[in-house]
């Protein structure tokens, strides 16, 4: 699951490089300098190598170097996946860990820029509520999971509210962060020019925050996968995390990696999402600043 | 020391004239729980409409803090000021703010930026778009509507800052320091531009400056102010004609004497300041 968090950072990364790496080249031979669409097709083969050798080097290894039952092997997890796939099983337990996400993020994600925005605009709630959400704070959240049992029961509900709690501060503490950098002068500026309570907050305070915003909304994906998964682990009869539980408590280790995988792609699928309203958002910004508070 | 200068010039009677009229104001800033520092003193101004009036002192005089209260962004501890007749409480929308940096908002495009201030009047979508294409085009800015402030350079960030405050015709454009940080040439450039896109408008601009030179250059009227905590030491009237040319203003008849008396003015108070006469004044 680390690996998981750590697939935005690393790819984004790797990204900008690339395109500053290409710009100094073109600058420098200009002659010399390929098409971009060329680069591009080198880029992929070396990795669609390096990821496929790896695959290669996993088959060989299981059952030779390494007992099968403890990494499986490439072949025998997309033999479990199809068969799960036809079985219906695996849809459907993909289908429940969705509908967690689905509803614990938006609301969680809303809920916390929300929060984070009215506390940047009221000095008495924020001194009222900062120190005891601050001390909120440093509660484990994923340590609330078992409680959220209780509360909720072991169906959907109980994880939804691990989402919604684990998005929650993450967009809260993020939009906060960035209410306090906010420029006052800004705000002034749009109030001499008449703005009234709806401009002054859609078309300059967001905005002017949008950056921490959105990198508290991006941060927040990978840990909604996060909040979903661990409630499944604890309690549930279904869904990816239970699936994955299950599968591992029988030594069904192909199963297990199937389940990652779909996480994997639920992760990079509301990542592409989350890009593109970052694109849109931030189009104003010739670079994304990094901000960020860490969850 | 209430020191109310009325040019010679000025009929006194006539209060409808005065756009803006500051009676007695003083403000003090409280530093610590008995701590306080005096940034205006017992201030008076009136300030006639269509006027170019230029506000310069050494810094820490309460200059920027001046126009901050006539647009009410900050308030006041005593006195008050009238704006149009009516008494500033509260923000003071009639004003339009050119701020020390240019802040457009870098969020929206050149155009949405100088559009900003019309929102909330009462114009047509057609006027609205021929104001934000006049005042664009005013600015020298055409062709670089849709483009974002990090695209802009200093100087086009600057006059689009300017033409923003001016789009929706507010009576008084208050404007602080608006040239400080560029380089002389710019300076020069955009004062020169200043002074055209004025002389079509003639809004009433209240201008505070450090530089002498561009007090005297842009001003009918100069606003000396002492150091803290300010008071109006001097209001210098400014005899040259208009159109200006601010590339040779200093072969323009009268820049000499008014620079002079100013200058004057200037070094008398920053002796004063020297020889420790003003307690307030050592910080």
């Amino acid at each position: 699951m680390s690996s998981m968090c750590g697939t935005t950072a690393p790819t984004r990364q790797l990204k900008s490089d690339m395109s500053t790496d290409r710009q100094s080249q073109i600058r420098r031979t200009p002659t010399l300098s390929q098409p971009g669409w060329r680069r591009n097709l080198k880029i992929h083969a070396i990795r669609i190598f390096i990821v496929g050798g790896f695959f290669l080097l996993w088959e060989v290894a299981s059952g030779r170097w390494i007992e099968a039952f403890l990494i499986s092997s490439p072949s025998k997890i997309w033999k479990a996946f199809l068969q799960a796939f036809q079985s219906g099983e695996l849809i459907n337990n993909t289908w429940v860990t969705f509908q967690e996400i689905g509803i614990g993020f938006p609301i969680g994600a809303l809920t916390g820029i929300w929060t984070g925005y009215i506390f940047g605009r009221s000095k008495a709630l924020a001194d009222i509520f900062e120190p005891i959400i601050i001390a909120l704070y440093g509660v484990p959240r994923t340590a609330l999971a078992p409680l959220f049992i209780v509360w909720l029961g072991i169906g959907i509900w109980s994880k939804v509210g691990v989402v919604f709690i684990l998005v929650f501060f993450l967009n809260f503490f993020n939009t906060y962060a960035g209410m306090k950098q906010l420029d006052q002068e800004f705000v002034d500026l749009a109030r001499l020019m008449g703005a009234n309570r709806w401009r002054l907050s859609f078309r300059v305070i967001l905005p002017a925050v949008s950056p921490y915003i959105i990198t508290g909304f991006k941060t927040s994906i990978p840990f909604s996968v996060i909040g979903a998964i661990t409630g499944e682990f604890i309690a549930a009869t279904e869904g990816l995390g239970y699936y994955i539980r299950a599968a591992a408590g029988v030594f069904r280790t192909a199963d297990v990696f199937v389940g990652i995988a779909v996480l994997m792609f639920i992760v990079i699928l509301m990542n592409k999402v989350a890009d593109l309203i970052e694109r849109r958002v931030l189009r104003w910004q010739t670079q994304t600043e990094s901000v960020q508070v860490q969850g | 020391m209430g020191y109310r200068n009325e040019s010679p010039a000025a009929p006194v009677n006539n209060l409808s004239d005065y756009v803006i009229q500051v009676e007695n104001v003083s403000k003090t800033f409280q530093t610590s729980d008995d701590d306080k520092v005096g940034a205006l003193e017992n201030v008076s101004l009136d300030i006639r409409h269509g006027e170019f009036v230029t506000v310069v002192g050494p810094s820490g005089c309460g200059k920027s803090t001046l126009i901050k209260l006539i647009a009410g962004l900050v308030g006041l501890s005593a006195g008050r000021i009238i704006c149009q007749g009516e008494e500033v409480r509260g923000l003071n929308t009639k004003v339009g703010y050119v701020p020390q940096e240019s802040k457009l908002f870098p969020w929206l495009t050149v155009e949405e930026n100088v559009a900003f201030g019309l929102d909330s009047k009462p114009y047509s979508k057609q006027e609205r778009k021929e104001r934000v294409r006049h005042f664009i085009q005013l600015a020298g800015l055409a062709g670089f509507e849709k483009r974002y402030p990090s695209q802009l350079s200093g100087g086009m960030a600057k006059r689009a800052s300017i033409v923003r405050a001016l789009a929706y015709d507010p009576t008084v454009i208050l404007m602080d320091e608006p040239f400080g940080p560029l380089d002389a040439q710019t300076r020069m450039i955009l004062q020169d531009e200043l002074l055209k896109i004025w002389e079509q408008k003639r809004q009433t601009i209240i201008f505070v400056t450090h530089d002498l030179v561009e007090a005297v250059a842009l001003a009918d009227r100069v606003i000396v102010m002492t150091h803290r905590p300010g008071r109006i030491r001097d209001v210098i009237t400014v005899p040259m004609t208009r159109p200006r040319n601010i590339f040779e203003i200093h072969r323009q008849a009268g820049f000499d004497e008014a620079h002079a008396r100013l200058w004057n003015i200037f070094r008398h108070e920053l002796n004063v300041r020297d020889n420790g006469a003003n307690p307030a004044a050592e910080e």
